[in-house]
């Protein structure tokens, strides 16, 4: 049996596309707000299977968010089916069939009952659906999970829109386009748990 | 919809997550000044504590009035 799941830990599965990037710093910035830390697949240092290193670190999360927003085959010749997500889903439905104590999924969207044409075995599970904006993934975070010292929707906001206009920089700074790269997720991190932290500070204690 | 989870534990602070994040040290000051500029853009009027926030309300009502 593994060790015991991290009590703030959310594994994050969404794609890993360029037009998917505002609304996977959103993710970050949410969770962080929130008090819980997201947790990406590429953070994963190398070596062993694939398959084997994320199934461990959906073990080391207490909860995780799959977000099969974008699950469509895109217009390219060579365009196939996105697998990587549902067989992720499917890992992780299994591990919480079997310690359901241990840990807890949430199946994201952006669009309402388009899950039960893509996934319809998936059917009375209730997804949460950010209609495709960075707004909808914080006003979602905020009816999955609260914290009692979680600042407004709109307060997360501005500090998500401060965090994504810093992007480019940040993605320049680390030589890369890619903002799934393990160096500008943990730069993302780093940022808005700071700017998080920041924020709780100026909150009123309850 | 499921009822909210309510979230009771703290995370780990930033000390203790600086091993897990592994940024290198002038990259990290880098992001530091960035955090910096932050600060002064956004929390001037939210960093005074809140009866001066109030006492200014208060002031303004009364000129208004």
């Amino acid at each position: 049996m593994p060790p015991p799941p991290d009590p703030n830990g959310v594994f994050l599965n969404v794609p890993y596309d360029k037009e998917f990037s505002s609304l996977y710093v959103a993710y970050i910035v949410g969770l962080f707000h929130l008090d819980l830390v997201p947790h990406l697949a590429s953070e994963i240092p190398g070596g062993g299977r694939r398959l084997d290193r994320i199934f461990k670190l959906i073990q080391s999360c207490r909860y995780s968010i799959h977000d099969l927003s974008q699950v469509e085959v895109s217009v390219a010749p060579t365009a196939v089916p996105r697998f990587n997500m549902p067989l992720e889903l499917g890992i992780t439905i299994a591990w919480e069939k079997l310690h359901p104590s241990r840990h807890t999924w949430y199946l994201w969207e952006s669009e309402p009952y388009r899950i039960q044409r893509s996934a319809s075995d998936l059917n009375g599970t209730d997804a949460y659906i950010h209609n495709g904006t960075p707004e909808g993934v914080l006003r979602e975070l905020s009816n999955a999970f609260w914290s009692d010292r979680m600042p407004s929707v709109p307060e997360i906001l501005e500090n998500y829109r401060w965090i994504y206009h810093k992007l480019d920089a940040m993605l320049y700074k680390n030589g890369t386009s890619n903002p799934y790269d393990r160096s500008v997720f943990m730069e993302l991190c780093y940022i808005s748990k700071i700017l998080a932290d920041l924020t709780h500070l100026t909150k009123p204690a309850v | 919809m499921r009822k909210p989870i309510h979230i009771t534990t703290l995370p780990p602070t930033l000390e203790e997550m600086e091993k897990r994040f592994r940024i290198p040290k002038a990259r990290k000051k880098e992001l530091q000044e960035l955090v910096e500029e932050f600060k002064s853009t956004h929390l001037v009027r939210d960093m005074a504590p809140p009866n001066l926030i109030d006492s200014e309300k208060r002031r303004k009502r009364a000129s208004a009035a």
